[in-house]
């Protein structure tokens, strides 16, 4: 197994900047995800990686390797895609043993190693069906297994769970942590779902335009965004921001400043900044409640207060962030 | 579909119905029945039984007719269908003047037949066509090849004679060619993309992706282009060939059934000829058809 290293990696298409001085790092045996909104260019920083997209400037490297320049299948990485990208008309033996029937593998090698990596996936049931009797969960399983067979130095997974519904959505998140946990191999995860990408990743690289805003692990991420954009990217409800005039007569915030709470830290209470309930959401054990200044809070569903009642609100100033107003940097409370 | 839905659809369907019974059901329904006939235009048909089947079954010319329309298509259609598949493939990515060579492909689709054929009797002319006057070009005598033999008689030799209608149909392929670039198109990238990932080659990606993705589609055009084939002889053999040189190179069915008709005034037998390769026809369809069923699962999925 590799780490992979970019370095200001660039590609345009046309006037659009799909990568823009693009820097990363996932060290080896690291399960990296890399979140970001619809469009940010996530998915060509994978093609890139894999050799399916040319660079038009800076590095990329895997293990000691530079692979900037040199073909996809030299690069030795296999890549899990939305789509499944299985083969219909071969049946699930034939689609996990594909890479290695191309590269001319004896025969002894692909039946072991598609039975290791069906025996990883759990789809040994599954190996004389085609695709099309598959359902959602199988067909990643499966898309998982052809990217183990090769024993690549790297895997790249681009938006693998997006297809699937809620529960499988879930079932595979748990199954790709075990099956990274067993084979222990460098992952680059791209998905634009900051669920996924909070519970999966060992580190989190948020991505924007082109760009990585900030890299970490995920609570470092959450309870420390260093930028506007990653602070009202992560976290559901997304995060309140009050410009310094409407936050004042929460805390004492200086000029030029926005300051950030998240739902779960805009306290209800008899005695705080008065507040009108508009919508109250109900979310199994939590309830979102919406106030008339345009805030929202979490609170616990039995612990609800009725539309229309009027509420206390509070931040304490450990819970609540600063973000310079012009370029929306994260500013330290002095 | 509640009952105006249905209303609708009759509504929209009666065109194109009344259409297709006034000139394909019942013309088709008459010459079946004039096959067992005997029917100069002159006189009322007689009722002849099976006797048109009967002197077709003993008819040496209808033997050629039937053999020439089935060699032809085992020929031709194969070579229309790797065309228009080449071409589909060749033309599928978008480049500088790619909707030109599209065009290109096209184009003698659909160009009027007769046209089409009085051009290639100029192209084949053994004298100053063309095609014989490149053959012969720094050929060591007016009459040989530069590689010393005798270019093609594409007018007066048998075999050269149906090679010509052979070649003269594998430029009509652009509805074959339109159909298959779309389907390649179609194909989704990822698929291609995984193989780049795998080391795949150019010709093992053709033969372990496009070809087995296509094929579903190659076998519709396979059935589509067997029946066209059968009957795309006729203009080619009347223009060009006449249905010589004798005996008979280039008299297909089509031709056959045309002159039964109308210069020898035998409706009755020529409708049995059409009957008989009908029915042809539907058999090796049918067999073809046996052999979609098995692919139509799989492509499904992959559209």
């Amino acid at each position: 197994m590799s780490g992979i290293v970019l370095e200001d990696v660039r590609k345009r298409f046309g006037e659009t900047r799909a990568l823009d001085g693009f820097d990363l790092t996932a060290a080896e045996g690291e399960l990296l995800v890399v979140v970001g909104p619809s469009g940010c260019g996530k998915s060509t920083l994978l093609r890139c990686i894999a050799g399916l997209e040319a660079v038009d400037d800076g590095l990329i490297r895997i293990g000691d390797q530079d692979v900037t320049r040199i073909r996809p299948a030299a690069r030795n990485v296999s890549m899990v895609f939305q789509s499944y990208a299985l083969f219909p008309h071969l049946t699930v033996r034939e689609n996990i043993a594909f890479g290695l029937v191309v590269r001319e593998e004896p025969k002894e090698v692909v039946r072991a190693r598609v039975a290791e990596a069906t025996q990883l996936v759990g789809v040994e049931a599954l190996l004389e069906r085609r695709p099309y009797e598959l359902s959602g969960g199988e067909r990643q399983r499966v898309a998982l297994a052809r990217a183990l067979v090769r024993r690549p130095d790297a895997f790249l997974l681009d938006e693998p769970l997006s297809n699937l519904d809620a529960g499988t959505r879930v079932e595979m998140r748990t199954e790709l942590r075990r099956l990274h946990r067993e084979i222990g191999a460098t992952m680059l995860h791209v998905t634009h779902d900051q669920v996924e990408a909070l519970t999966l990743g060992d580190r989190i690289a948020v991505m924007d335009a082109g760009r990585v805003r900030q890299v970490g692990p995920p609570d470092e991420l959450y309870l420390r965004p260093q930028d506007r954009f990653v602070a009202a990217f992560l976290g559901t409800p997304a995060m309140n921001f009050l410009p310094a005039d409407a936050a004042r007569p929460f805390l004492p915030v200086p000029d030029g400043t926005v300051l950030g709470v998240r739902p779960e830290h805009l306290r209800l209470v008899a005695d705080g900044v008065p507040a009108r309930v508009e919508i109250v959401e109900v979310a199994g054990s939590d309830a979102f409640v919406h106030v008339d200044r345009g805030l929202v809070s979490k609170v616990p569903s039995d612990g609800r207060p009725a539309e229309g009642m009027q509420v206390g609100l509070a931040i304490d100033r450990a819970d609540a962030h600063l973000f310079d107003e012009a370029s929306g940097a994260r500013v330290e409370w002095t | 579909m509640d009952v105006t839905e249905r209303r609708q659809v009759a509504l929209m369907l009666a065109p194109y119905l009344a259409g297709v019974t006034a000139l394909v059901v019942l013309p088709a329904l008459v010459t079946f029945a004039l096959a067992f006939t005997e029917y100069d235009l002159l006189r009322s048909p007689s009722f002849v039984g099976f006797d048109n089947f009967r002197e077709l079954a003993e008819d040496d010319i209808f033997a050629i007719a039937l053999k020439n329309s089935l060699v032809f298509a085992a020929v031709a259609v194969p070579l229309r269908l790797a065309g228009a598949l080449g071409l589909a493939l060749l033309l599928h990515r978008r480049f500088t003047g790619v909707g030109l060579y599209r065009s290109a492909g096209v184009v003698p689709t659909i160009v009027p037949e007769i046209a089409y054929g009085l051009v290639w009797l100029w192209l084949f002319n053994p004298l100053y066509g063309p095609i014989n006057l490149l053959l012969r070009w720094h050929g060591d005598s007016p009459t040989t090849t530069a590689w010393g033999v005798q270019p093609p008689q594409w007018l007066t030799h048998p075999n050269d004679a149906r090679a010509a209608i052979i070649i003269m149909s594998l430029f009509t392929i652009g509805e074959g060619f339109v159909i298959l670039l779309v389907t390649r198109q179609g194909l989704p990238s990822e698929l291609y993309d995984l193989a780049a990932l795998e080391d795949a080659t150019a010709w093992g990606l053709f033969r372990r992706v496009t070809l087995p993705l296509m094929t579903p589609i190659l076998l519709l055009l396979f059935a589509r282009d067997t029946i066209f084939s059968l009957q795309w002889t006729f203009i080619p053999a009347l223009i060009v060939t006449e249905g010589g040189p004798p005996p008979y190179s280039t008299t297909y069915v089509p031709l056959f059934v045309y002159r039964n008709a109308f210069e020898y005034l035998r409706y009755g037998y020529a409708a049995g000829a059409t009957l008989t390769m009908f029915l042809i026809t539907a058999v090796i369809v049918w067999l073809q058809w046996r052999i979609v069923r098995r692919w139509r699962k799989g492509f499904v999925v992959a559209a």
